[in-house]
């Protein structure tokens, strides 16, 4: 059935399309929305970024329309109710498509075969297909014909945050790409410009790429530091914790709002921050474990990236959505039965600093797989600026959904692609960091050091913030946060 | 100490000629305790420190007054020892030019202490002027003598309404020395418009706001002592509203032409009809107040307005010329509104400076995006210092009192001087002190600008001056 459109590209060709990111300039965007001012913008599912991108789209001055699969218009889903209540004009694929100039493929990555297949034959000639994800043309190799535009927009953030920051007059960081085999008319670039100011991405930074670099990127990061590494660390550091006799509800608030508030400090000024808002020996007892992290992780980071670049992982989870799904619902299951997931957070009061201070190995863990996400990325030939948005910069917001309802949350707001990868790496994490789990103790995670004397050692201490501040993600962070905090809030 | 107050006040409704009421007064002044008294002009504390020297008439109530003594120095009482002195003039029956009483005599009159109220004709100035006829003096002068006379007479109580006002500098300055010596034995009350002026020694304040005595609050309280000088300040009647920003005018709108024309408006959920069959026409310069029960639909009628309800494009809606769902966008529509509401205040959850919370409003944006320019720079600086925040410009937003953040938002709203301002419920959620701050910042508003205003309250009995129009929601327009 599918053919791996990566697979098919000769070495020159894989390189030079994953080597695609360029940060560009709010003045590349002077022309705001009139590339698609006036023409007719049917949106294909209404989910979370469905519905949101087609809200700021709207806002924007353009036409917005929702089609949906006949069932759920028949049986007035939920899709249907979000398009409908909102205003928007709701139609089948057969009435909507067919006049449509840009048609949005808005669907979870599992639709798009069908949902491609069914709309394609519909559009008109010329007309423009565009993606949020690029996993149907690169991992399942669909050809779109010949005469149709396929670009990608994907905004870095969750669908709710999409709008809220479209509202506040901003946007949220931006993918966009031109798949090079379909672009006809060569407006393939000034359609995804349009349509990233129309979402509010501009503001906010864009990044222009290709659909093999945002894949590959994309389902690294989301694998690995993003969700993986987020759940492995709360599984472990709660087993652990409770395992050594801390009260259950003060572990289990510790990591549900520990992940939040340490990567708030990561989000502001990269590992460098992160790491000092340690105390000194803690900073040095972090770094250490995050070296030791880094050894026993890297084969496997290395092994989620090497088969994402060969097709394996796609092909493994295609394999599982013929299988209706049956290894992903049960992994889902099994996350919910965890002590971490079944244990409400403590009435307890845990100020800021308590986060850092009780947390230094979940601190030790995001800047584990931070850097090695982002090493292993670029390794494999992914532009730096990439690897840093996959990585680093995504960690806060995934970090948010598990403040919110913990692993669940986090689960059911990323994609089931994220979230088959987040199990995958788990499963294969959690056995790997058993020996060293045995080593640690309370004072790295729950109860903080207990020390006489906080002294350290000056050259140590400087041999180590040398380290941390050198690390490469570290100079494209500051880098694109500059740019940033250029556009953003001048304060 | 004594046991009882000096000053006990219950319950006291005190009518001035008809003119003036201050009304349920509950007051108690103790042997240690000196007060000063402030409030907007016309708000009534002159007549409350005058209630307590014996003026007006008492319509229901009980009051306690200790002193027998009680000096008192204000210009009614400085008009009426004047106008006395004129009246002897007009019943001379003698064919000569009277002179009128020497300032000698008139300080004579009530003086216990001669050699104080030498010291003090000295330090005032007054000691070439004591042969001069009373009613020939300047205003200044007169109101020397008049603390010349309160003070050498041996008072039991203090009362001095605006003692500083008319006295050249050194004067002050010797009164104020004066002051901190008697304020060792003699209760003081002072009645005066700026509290940051207070003496030293005062240990308490109070607030009058439309004849009632509606804080009283301990200088010890610094927190309370901060919002009664803003109050105090916002009330003031010198405050202008700051001018637009010359380089980023809003766009002409078609004189004549409605700001906002609803036709049949309705907002639905599924099955619900929060409202519907609505027209509304806002035209410039009608200043609309929008009431009805919770639940009827005033925040969402709001919303399709300022474009945040999403049914604004299902909806006949004309919103400054433009058709909304004719490929206008958002932007275009909200550069025309300034809007403040609890919901807005709720998500203004970005941590920036008081200075761009306001400039925000030049680019409706929530948090700052854009490089702004020196000029909206000194706007909002303008602004802050018609809020009496001046000194909080790099302050966070975050940081301020919720009363604070209320009036920085109005701030923000107004900067561009919007043709539509829309205040949805503004006092909600606010104590007295700082619902005044909110009324008394949107008469500043309503009084020095074109703009048009749009006031929503669940309470129709919460009226600000000016709103000469009057939409109620509620279940009449709900049809069945």
């Amino acid at each position: 059935m599918s053919n791996n459109y990566f697979n098919t590209l000769a070495l020159r060709e894989q390189l030079e399309q994953l080597g695609q990111c360029r940060f560009m300039h709010l003045d590349e965007f002077d022309d705001g929305v009139a590339a698609l001012k006036g023409k007719k913008l049917v949106v294909i599912g209404c989910g979370a970024q469905g519905l949101n991108q087609g809200l700021n789209l709207r806002d924007s001055g353009l036409d917005v329309s929702y089609t949906l699969r006949d069932a759920a218009i028949a049986e007035q889903r939920q899709s249907w109710k979000n398009a409908t209540e909102n205003g928007f004009t709701v139609g089948t694929y057969d009435e909507l498509i067919p006049s449509a100039d840009v048609v949005l493929n808005l669907t979870p990555d599992k639709q798009h075969t069908s949902v491609v297949n069914a709309v394609m034959p519909l559009m008109k000639k010329g007309a423009c297909l565009a993606y949020s994800h690029g996993f149907n043309i690169v991992e399942e190799g669909m050809k779109i014909r010949d005469d149709i535009t396929v670009i990608m927009v994907a905004p870095k953030c969750p669908g709710s945050e999409v709008r809220a920051e479209y509202v506040r007059g901003f946007g949220v960081p931006t993918l966009i790409a031109v798949h090079a085999d379909n672009d006809p008319q060569g407006d393939g670039l000034a359609l995804a410009k349009a349509y990233a100011v129309g979402t509010g991405g501009h503001k906010a930074g864009v990044l222009m790429s290709s659909f093999v670099a945002e894949v590959k990127s994309d389902l690294m990061g989301e694998q690995t530091i993003l969700c993986g590494m987020l759940q492995t660390g709360s599984l472990l550091c709660f087993d652990k914790m409770v395992a050594e006799g801390i009260d259950p509800g003060y572990a289990s608030k510790l990591i549900q709002f520990g992940w939040e508030t340490v990567t708030e400090a990561l989000k502001y000024g990269g590992v460098t921050n992160m790491m000092d808002r340690l105390s000194n020996p803690a900073k040095l007892k972090a770094f250490d474990l995050a070296e030791e992290l880094k050894v026993i992780m890297r084969p496997l980071y290395n092994k989620h990236q090497d088969d994402i670049m060969t097709g394996t992982f796609s092909q493994t989870m295609m394999a599982d959505w013929a299988n209706d799904d049956q290894e992903l619902l049960g992994w889902r299951a099994d996350t919910a039965e965890t002590a971490f997931e079944k244990t409400p957070a403590g009435d307890v009061e845990i100020s800021e600093q308590e986060y850092f201070d009780n947390g230094i190995l979940m601190v030790a863990m995001v800047k584990a797989g931070v850097e090695l996400a982002f090493e292993t990325m670029t390794a494999a030939g992914i532009i730096a600026d990439s690897a840093y948005y996959e990585s680093l910069h995504e960690t806060p917001l995934i970090a948010n959904t598990i403040a919110r309802k913990k692993l669940f949350e986090m689960n059911s707001t990323i994609s089931d692609t994220a979230e088959y990868g987040c199990y995958l790496y788990n499963h294969a994490c959690v056995p790997l960091l058993a020996d060293f789990m045995t080593r640690i103790n309370t004072d790295v995670i729950g109860a903080g050091l207990d020390l006489e004397d906080h002294g350290v050692d000056n050259v140590r201490l400087i041999e180590v913030n040398e380290a941390i501040r050198s690390h490469p993600v570290e100079a494209i962070g500051a880098e694109l946060r500059g740019y940033m905090s250029d556009m953003k809030k001048i304060v | 100490m004594s046991d009882s107050p000096l000053v006990q006040l219950s319950d006291l409704t005190v009518d001035f000629d008809g003119r003036f009421t201050c009304r349920e007064v509950n007051w108690a002044i103790e042997s240690d305790q000196h007060w000063l008294i402030c409030g907007a002009n016309g708000s009534g504390k002159s007549a409350m420190a005058a209630i307590i020297a014996g003026f007006g008439h008492v319509e229901s109530g009980a009051m306690d007054i200790v002193p027998e003594r009680v000096g008192l120095v204000s210009f009614e009482a400085q008009a009426e020892l004047i106008e006395a002195e004129r009246r002897k003039d007009d019943a001379d029956i003698l064919d000569v030019i009277s002179e009128g009483t020497p300032v000698s005599e008139i300080i004579a009159a009530t003086c216990v202490d001669p050699e104080l109220a030498d010291r003090l004709t000295f330090e005032f100035g007054l000691d070439g002027l004591l042969d001069r006829a009373f009613r020939k003096l300047s205003t200044g002068e007169s109101r020397k003598v008049m603390l010349i006379r309160a003070l050498t007479s041996d008072p039991q109580l203090l009362v001095l309404d605006e003692p500083f006002a008319g006295l050249d500098s050194r004067s002050s300055a010797a009164l104020g020395r004066h002051l901190v010596d008697v304020a060792e034995t003699v209760p003081i009350v002072i009645v005066l418009n700026r509290v940051d002026q207070r003496p030293d020694f005062i240990t308490h304040v109070g607030l009058v706001v439309d004849g009632r005595l509606s804080e009283q609050i301990e200088v010890t309280d610094t927190a309370a002592l901060g919002e009664v000088m803003q109050l105090v300040h916002l009330q003031a009647s010198d405050l202008d509203v700051p001018p637009p920003d010359p380089d980023s005018k809003l766009p002409d709108l078609v004189p004549g032409e409605p700001l906002v024309r609803l036709t049949s408006a309705a907002i639905r959920y599924g099955e619900t009809v929060i409202f519907e069959d609505l027209n509304w026409t806002i035209s410039p310069g009608e200043h609309w107040q929008v009431s009805g029960p919770n639940g009827s639909g005033k925040t969402a009628l709001l919303s399709l307005i300022t474009g945040d309800h999403p049914q604004c494009y299902v909806n006949d809606l004309v919103v400054f010329g433009f058709q909304r769902g004719s490929g206008e966008s958002i932007w275009q529509i909200k550069q025309f509104i300034g809007y403040v509401s609890t919901a807005l205040q709720w998500e203004y959850t970005v941590g920036i400076s008081l200075r761009n919370v306001i400039i925000s409003g030049f680019y409706d944006s929530i948090g700052l995006y854009n490089k702004y320019t020196d000029r909206q720079r000194e706007i909002a600086h303008e602004w802050l210092a018609v809020l009496g925040m001046q000194d909080r410009a790099d302050q966070r937003f975050g940081e301020q009192s919720y009363g604070d953040q209320r009036l920085l938002l109005i701030a923000r709203a107004m900067v561009k001087h919007p043709p539509l301002l829309i205040l949805d419920e503004p006092c909600l959620g606010l104590d007295e002190v700082n619902r005044q701050k909110v009324l008394a910042l949107v008469e500043i508003i309503c009084g020095g600008s074109e703009t048009t205003v749009l006031y929503v309250s669940h309470d129709t009995a919460d009226r600000i001056r000016g709103m000469d129009h009057n939409l109620m929601l509620g279940d009449s327009l709900r049809s069945a």
